[in-house]
């Protein structure tokens, strides 16, 4: 059974999500998807509903969501005690949404009762139970940890004197607040939900239901629980693996109003007007993912022509050719389109994300790709925004700087393509990129990219054994490893870290554990460079030659010839696991055009 | 009144057909004290009207229900 809520701009009630959890419960492929997580929620108060709509949620995405809620307020106990049931349950995701009016007691309404260093001490204290329970958590358990932040009050009993108050009331919570999020900012498990601000979104008169809070202890009214499990969707997105990487964009009436081969460059609405802001600011926020390193890409039927010069004569174009990726801009059909931009990007279409006015397009883009997230755009273009701010697909659980400049390095490669297609002979070709080979040693800055190189890359990646940045950190600290990093930089720009290799070091041979490149970066004599490199280490030290081994998976068959191409013997195969060795009586050479360096 | 039969079979998980007058908290196993605010909530969200605290108190059966909402005009 698969069921899409956002298909339609209707917003299901919190019952409808209730209604549709036991549906989905009762039927027959409950607990088929193919993914799946582990929540636990731990709260201040009965939550009712959470449990059901995230179910729901991760059951459009084809994730099975299993669900420990912890007893009433029993959060620390379910912490601290090993044996408890949250422990047992072993959460991938746990969340711990405690609320104000439970942290704060009396003294919620009664703030000025006591003195402002006791109100100082107060928070101290709250933060000494927090903290640690959280480390706690952490210590004891394997789930990413979602902490919620506490609503800051919108009232006090002081009225406007509130802000004249030393370390007042209001100004208590913001304290709590923002020592939560100084304490866990560089935290890799610990993830501060800002409720404060959920609560400021849907507005903080709707966050509360008074009639509620009081018959059934509702801190939260229950209509807004769809909303908050869509900002946890956020977390579970990236944890899931289920993170976009790219929008794919219509051009007409999406990036600016009305259609250039009829309206014409002056005619078209995009500007400092009330029919052409809403298209710039929208193309701005686009800049801004762009930026934070989501790739961009056009599919739109139009004269190639025309849309073109829009991107380089309009002045309030805040998009330029420049941002985008690649531009399927012709009268192919948009499902065409869709198919040849995957295959220019190498990536599944399972990672776009796709913006059109048209409902018909929309519709049909659904239809033949439903793992496309098709975004149902509102009818009126002053929305465009706030739907797209409202898009979380891009989430990742930590951002490294290859992250962030993904969009512009999309960018580069497409420049690269095209110049090599201008080229005729491809060694003139790799000359000409004057290209910067640098291998560096593992330390702290690049350890997370090498984890997440390995946990990514398929196709160029002869053993596919997959590190955390621990394992990778413990290599890293053995003499008798070698672990290093690897950064291409060409004419056309910096690719960012690309490639990584961990050999160890025998004494007679040096075997090369894992030794992988993005796709992106094969076939530019930069693997060879690397071998040279490690030959040469592997010589330096003593070592009479140099193991490899191959493992064949089902998708890095682009590597099987590598080292046979690369002057090494086969030493021996078993099952599916070959074995290369290299004899280092002859130098292995480093290409001629390729500059190395290393640090 | 359609609109009213339609939450409580929804929220209740019942058939339309079995929402009328003979319908209570205490006959129906799933009218329990958290589904009764579900169904409070949902009527308020869906045909725009409030109910008092004191009212949520006082409605025992669809009956209850029924006569309070109408008359709210709806």
């Amino acid at each position: 059974m698969s069921i899409k809520t956002d298909e339609t701009n209707k917003k299901l009630s919190i019952s409808d999500y209730f209604s549709l959890y036991k549906k989905l419960r009762n039927s027959k492929n409950f607990g088929k998807n193919k993914k799946s997580i582990k929540i636990a929620l731990l709260s201040s108060f009965t939550a009712n509903g959470i449990k059901e709509a995230l179910f729901v949620k991760c059951s459009e995405l084809g994730i099975n969501c299993d669900f420990y809620v912890g007893g009433y307020n029993q959060y620390s106990q379910e912490i601290l005690d090993k044996n408890s049931g949250l422990h047992k349950f072993k959460p991938d995701l746990a969340i711990l949404f405690i609320d104000a009016r439970s942290i704060f007691g009396n003294n919620y309404l009664l703030p000025y009762n006591i003195d402002e260093n006791r109100r100082k001490r107060f928070v101290e204290e709250k933060l000494n139970e927090i903290i640690p329970l959280t480390e706690k958590l952490k210590s004891d358990s394997t789930a990413k940890i979602l902490l919620h932040n506490f609503e800051i009050p919108q009232f006090s009993p002081l009225g406007i004197l509130e802000n004249k108050q030393k370390f007042g009331f209001v100004e208590s919570v913001e304290a709590l607040n923002s020592e939560l999020r100084d304490t866990f900012k560089n935290d890799e498990q610990v993830f501060v939900f800002d409720y404060d601000a959920f609560c400021s979104k849907i507005g903080k008169n709707n966050a509360i239901d008074y009639k509620m809070y009081y018959l059934g202890d509702m801190k939260l009214n229950l209509q807004y629980i769809p909303e908050l499990c869509n900002e946890y969707m956020a977390y579970i997105k990236p944890l899931m693996s289920l993170a976009k990487k790219c929008i794919v964009l219509d051009l007409d009436n999406t990036l600016w109003g009305g259609i250039i081969g009829e309206d014409g460059l002056e005619g078209i609405k995009l500007g400092p007007t009330p029919e052409g802001r809403p298209f710039m600011e929208f193309q701005q926020y686009l800049l801004s993912l762009f930026n934070r390193g989501v790739i961009l890409a056009i599919n739109s039927k139009n004269n190639y022509d025309d849309a073109i010069e829009v991107f380089r004569k309009h002045p309030h174009m805040a998009l330029k050719e420049d941002n985008f990726a690649a531009m399927q801009i012709n009268w192919n059909d948009k499902i065409e389109n869709m198919k040849a931009l995957a295959e220019e990007l190498s990536v599944g279409v399972d990672s776009f994300v796709f913006i059109d006015d048209d409902k018909a397009n929309r519709q049909m883009i659904r239809e033949a790709f439903p793992e496309i997230n098709v975004v149902e755009m509102p009818e009126d273009s002053s929305l465009y925004l706030n739907k797209l701010m409202d898009i979380n697909d891009f989430n990742t659980l930590q951002i490294t700087e290859e992250d962030k400049k993904r969009g512009h390095m999309y960018v580069q490669q497409r420049k690269r393509t095209e110049f090599q297609k201008s080229a005729t002979d491809l060694t003139e070709f790799l000359k000409s990129l004057n290209m910067v080979v640098t291998a560096e040693k593992a330390n702290k800055f690049n350890i997370p990219r090498i984890s997440q190189l390995t946990q990514k890359t398929n196709q160029f990646n002869m053993t596919t054994r997959r590190y955390m940045e621990e394992d990778i950190k413990k290599f890293s600290e053995d003499k008798n490893s070698l672990v290093f990093s690897v950064k291409v930089e060409d004419k056309f720009g910096d690719n960012g870290i690309t490639g990584a290799a961990i050999v160890k070091k025998g004494k007679d041979a040096w075997s090369i554990d894992t030794f992988l490149l993005s796709c992106r970066i094969i076939g530019r004599k930069v693997e060879e460079t690397l071998l040279a490199y490690i030959a040469r280490e592997a010589k330096k030290a003593g070592a009479k030659r140099i193991t490899a081994e191959f493992i064949p998976t089902k998708k890095n068959s682009v590597a099987k010839e590598f080292y046979k191409n690369s002057g090494f013997n086969m030493a021996k195969k078993e099952n599916e696991k070959e074995v290369w060795e290299y004899d280092l009586k002859e130098d292995y050479k480093f290409p001629d055009f390729i500059k190395f360096v290393e640090k | 009144m359609r609109e009213l039969n339609k939450i409580v079979a929804k929220v209740l998980s019942i058939d339309e057909i079995k929402v009328n007058d003979s319908l209570t908290m205490k006959n129906t196993e799933q009218w329990d004290s958290f589904n009764h605010l579900l169904l409070i909530s949902e009527i308020e969200k869906e045909l725009g009207i409030t109910f008092s605290i004191q009212e949520v108190e006082k409605i025992k059966s669809f009956r209850d229900l029924r006569e309070i909402v109408s008359g709210k005009g709806r």
